[in-house]
């Protein structure tokens, strides 16, 4: 039974993602010691350079979608089912910093799917991560762990079905933002495959510096932060940062 | 008053509050646990909840996190995994509780 991780990263104009990419898999050698494997567009495979042993999956991104009034490229999550090589998949977003062996063991499980519900907002102050938006709970598909099985690829089905009738899913669940978010897709596909009841989860919290958290420092075993003119730190604890001018520290 | 110290005070509060919430989080990450395929929490509950059982029954029947039932065959080596990763959080946890002292120094 092969496991490993699968990567999604396209720069943009605005961001230079794949700065990030490269200490999201430094970190992942590290504490995960799973293969991985890349998904990029032509443009971002270029500027990685060497990165080590790594799988490349080359596609064209589609185009579109925005956050903050800037390019987003956020949209083929969905395509991770027939994108990976493995028969148990750990998508990570490449902002996701593990600097534990926390997520390893989540590949050892016997689950079809596996989602986190929560975060953990480590600013304690303003705008706490939503766990719930419109009519239902949200999920984080920063992190997803998924088989081979029927029911996972139905998982990925109905998102590719969410996300081609997408503006009628906002409608239906009474969800206010307009652009595309993985997080809605996958929650509304999880609960319309789940039977419109409660299923499965990652029992753990998202830990998430959030956009306005400036990080400081960083480096193999943690980072440090500015926030309301507040220093903080903080050293093997995974952590989901959101501010993306991380690629430039 | 001294307005000044009650400031230096009740920042230094936020900031541990702050600090305790995360170390708190990220000892409850540290305490999921994977076993038989099935996930649990080593948490107070769930060691005394073994402990008790292995107590008259080699082998035995619990929940794992998401209520699905488990057996546990080897409730020594369940037991073991959930006290280890229970302290070592526990023990990270302490590290950084030590800290907090210090700050008001």
């Amino acid at each position: 039974m092969s496991k490993g991780i699968l990567l999604f990263c396209f720069d943009t104009e605005t961001s230079k993602y794949h700065k990030i990419l490269r200490r999201c898999v430094n970190l992942i050698r590290k504490n995960l010691k799973l293969p991985i494997t890349l998904v990029t567009d032509l443009a971002t495979f270029h500027k990685i350079g060497d990165i080590g042993n790594v799988n490349y999956k080359l596609i064209t991104p589609e185009q579109g979608n925005k956050k903050d009034a800037k390019p987003w490229l956020n949209v083929d999550r969905h395509l991770a089912y027939e994108l990976s090589p493995y028969d148990t998949t750990m998508v990570m977003d490449i902002d996701y910093f593990a600097f534990t062996d926390n997520l390893r063991q989540f590949v050892d499980t016997g689950y079809d799917f596996l989602v986190s519900r929560q975060a953990h907002n480590m600013t304690f102050t303003d705008q706490p991560p939503r766990d719930r938006f419109g009519m239902i709970d949200m999920v984080w598909a920063t992190i997803l762990i998924f088989n081979r099985s029927p029911k996972s690829k139905l998982i990925f089905d109905t998102v590719k079905y969410v996300k081609k009738h997408y503006y009628h899913f906002t409608q239906l669940y009474r969800i206010t933002a307009r652009n595309f978010r993985n997080d809605y897709a996958f929650a509304i596909a999880l609960q319309q495959v789940n039977g419109f009841v409660d299923y499965e989860v990652l029992p753990m919290k998202l830990h998430t510096l959030m956009p306005q958290c400036e990080i400081l420092k960083i480096d193999d075993s943690g980072l440090v932060w500015r926030h309301d003119n507040k220093v903080m730190y903080t050293v093997d604890q995974d952590v989901h940062v959101l501010n993306k001018e991380v690629a430039n520290v | 008053m001294d307005i000044s110290e009650l400031k230096r005070q009740s920042d230094l509060s936020y900031d541990t509050a702050i600090a305790k919430r995360n170390a708190l989080e990220k000892a409850h990450s540290r305490q999921v646990v994977v076993y038989k395929e099935h996930i649990f929490k080593a948490d107070p509950h769930t060691i005394c909840l073994v402990e008790t059982l292995k107590k008259n029954n080699d082998k035995f029947f619990v929940l794992d996190n998401n209520s699905n039932p488990v057996e546990i065959t080897d409730p020594d080596k369940f037991l073991n995994l959930l006290i280890a990763r229970n302290q070592e959080s526990l023990n990270a946890y302490h590290q950084i509780y030590k800290t907090f002292h210090k700050r008001g120094e």
